[in-house]
């Protein structure tokens, strides 16, 4: 389901004007095992709002720093309307953060590494001109390669009836599926934004090369690290292990690997473009229909 | 990452810096030093064109005080293509920029149409309806889309249209696709009296029964609640109209029937009790006048064009900029009052009287 023939069934929408959306969640009654019985697929969704956050902020960051070189009008738009989305995601990510933490439930060494990477080593590195400069261009390449991951992840939420069906709880499915939406609907702004201010075949796949080790090796310790500080397991049942997730990747509750795999390489194709994937349109008519997106204040 | 920055402790507790983190700070530092080489031969950023010329084909009146335009291109090829609920930008001769839907068929790919309100108080409205006619040339952007029509191909529910005076202009091209695909529908349609509303005759070609004309001087304004009245269950609801019309509408959208809303995301809403003030950008050394019906935000984009916004409505808090003097009337509803006491969001919020001071 990650792939374009599964979301066939929605009309085209073209350059579509990205704004962000005032969003509203209310997480009190939100179960620790928001995925009823599943605390394995529970965390490893969860891992995103440990990521996020930070992730992010400093997306947002990058791209501020990235506005005065960009020489496209329409571009500086998407640009404007992506940082303010992604300011949206993080805030709401961090609300999932907060209520845990008003619950008890500490994440914070977990989310101090995550911040002590985004900003301190992928950070400004008080580099000055020409240097300066390639470092902001490497981040885009960095950024656009996660913002390809992140739509096939949205992709994936937003065709994810297997999710209902367990019974999951609506409102952190309406977050997984608007923010999975947003990301499908702004899914070519940073890859149009480095292909803007460089391009270069070989700089975008260095991009992807440091980006999916770093990502997967951060989301298998971030379910570990979840399942073990989870209050409401005990004794062995807090291991992490690899054949919970095929199990549960073979019932349609997590993407299956072997179409991350695809998606991965597909990035590689010289030809590849971000709207040659996924629909807009379903992207689309899932937001006029998000609960959160209508309960916002008008 | 300057010299001593150590990776944080690692997940047990323990606390050494985590040896893997350190390992990938390591490994981000040698990216870093192969991104430094990357200058050589780098393409330099391209700026682009996107002005199209059009020629004005035809100008028909289409109601009391609204006109229609058609623009072609000056040698009859192929326009972008675009879906319902896409707008042009209007580059007018005096300069001013106006967004106008596009209201034609979305299959004639040889002409554009767009509808024009002449307003009382409009500059750009009065300028296409006084010097604009057959023959003139029109620059355009676009088109671009921020009111997409995007039900799925194969509907669940009906969909009810509403719209508002001059808001019928993106409405008429998806009400016409909707009856073409044979999915239930209505449309609402409002506005102050008979003659002042637009395409009634286009729409006279539709099913009578799924259209219902409602001036307000024969049948009041009516409510949000009363707007969504007809709204099947589980439908997808189109809506574009006045500010308060679409205001009223969001809020009873919770209470109906209907289960998704669709309305045209205006970026800047009009500043509402607006008094002029001036904001001094102390690092480019300027003094900008605000005026009552202007943001901040607006003016001082002029001044510094890389200056970052997003949401222009006071939620998304991109554009907080930190004051360093002055009386502000915080207008948002992002910032904590710990952020108010030293910045403010230039997209909503002005000044109490007197002049601010950023640090722009």
């Amino acid at each position: 389901m990650l792939r374009r023939r599964n979301t066939s069934g929605y009309r085209t929408v073209d350059n579509l004007v990205l704004t962000p959306r005032d969003v509203a969640f209310d997480w009190t009654s939100l179960p620790t095992h928001w995925v009823p019985g599943e605390p394995f697929v529970t965390h490893t969704i969860n891992v995103l709002h440990l990521l996020l956050p930070a992730g992010e902020r400093w997306f947002v960051d990058v791209f501020t720093q990235a506005l005065p070189y960009i020489k496209d009008d329409k571009l500086r738009e998407e640009v404007l309307g992506f940082i303010g989305q992604e300011t949206i995601h993080a805030r709401s990510h961090q609300g999932v953060l907060d209520h845990w933490k008003a619950k008890g439930i500490d994440t914070d060494p977990y989310v101090r590494q995550i911040d002590w990477m985004f900003f301190t080593a992928l950070g400004d590195r008080d580099l000055i001109s020409k240097r300066r400069e390639e470092w902001l261009i490497e981040r885009l390449a960095i950024i656009a390669a996660i913002e390809h991951i992140t739509a096939m992840l949205g992709n994936w939420a937003l065709n994810s009836p297997a999710l209902d069906a367990a019974g999951a709880d609506p409102t952190m499915l309406d977050l997984l599926r608007w923010h999975g939406a947003e990301e499908v609907e702004h899914r070519a702004v940073a890859f149009d934004l480095f292909t803007h201010l460089d391009g270069r075949y070989l700089r975008r796949i260095r991009g992807m090369t440091v980006t999916w080790p770093v990502m997967l090796w951060l989301w298998v310790r971030g379910v570990v690290f979840l399942m073990r500080t989870d209050p409401e397991l005990t004794g062995r049942r807090k291991k992490a292990r690899w054949r919970y997730y095929f199990r549960a990747s073979r019932r349609h509750l997590l993407p299956p690997a072997n179409e991350i795999v695809r998606g991965v390489l597909r990035y590689h194709r010289p030809r590849y473009h971000p709207l040659k994937e996924f629909s807009t349109g379903q992207a689309v008519a899932y937001l006029a229909s998000s609960p959160a997106a209508n309960a916002a204040a008008v | 990452m300057g010299a001593g920055t150590v990776a944080p402790p690692d997940l047990r507790g323990r606390q050494h810096p985590d040896r893997l983190f350190t390992l990938l700070g390591k490994l981000i530092t040698v990216l870093e030093w192969l991104a430094s080489g990357s200058y050589i031969r780098r393409p330099q950023a391209q700026p682009a064109d996107r002005d199209l010329q059009l020629v004005v084909d035809e100008v028909r009146v289409e109601a009391s005080d609204a006109r229609s335009f058609r623009l072609v291109a000056a040698n009859g090829t192929e326009l972008p293509r675009w879906q319902p609920g896409s707008h042009l930008e209007v580059l007018l001769p005096s300069g001013r920029r106006r967004h106008y839907s596009l209201c034609g068929d979305p299959a004639d790919r040889r002409c554009y149409r767009i509808a024009v309100r002449r307003l009382a108080d409009g500059g750009g409205s009065q300028e296409l309806h006084d010097s604009v006619e057959p023959g003139s040339i029109l620059t355009v952007r676009g088109p671009r889309n921020a009111f997409p029509y995007a039900p799925p191909l194969v509907p669940t529910a009906g969909y009810l249209f509403l719209a508002g005076g001059i808001g019928i202009t993106p409405i008429l091209p998806m009400v016409k696709q909707a009856a073409v695909e044979g999915a239930p529908w209505q449309l609402v349609y409002t506005g102050r009296s008979q003659a002042s509303m637009p395409f009634l005759d286009e729409l006279s070609e539709l099913d009578a029964d799924r259209v219902q004309i409602r001036p307000y001087d024969e049948h009041g304004f009516p409510s949000g609640a009363q707007l969504l009245e007809q709204a099947p269950a589980g439908a997808t609801v189109y809506c574009c109209g006045p500010a308060p019309m679409i205001a009223s509408v969001r809020e009873a959208f919770p209470a109906s029937a209907a289960t998704a809303l669709q309305f045209e995301r205006f970026t800047a809403p009009p500043v509402i009790d607006g008094e002029p003030f001036e904001i001094a950008l102390q690092r480019s050394k300027r003094v900008l006048t605000v005026p009552a019906d202007v943001s901040a935000l607006e003016i001082i984009r002029q001044a510094v064009p890389g200056v970052p916004y997003s949401c222009q409505q006071g939620f998304c808090g991109t554009c907080r900029t930190r004051v360093l003097s002055g009386e502000v009337d915080h207008r948002d509803r992002v910032l904590t009052d710990q952020e108010r006491a030293d910045s403010m969001t230039i997209c909503v919020s002005r000044s109490r009287g007197g002049r601010i001071a950023v640090d722009l």
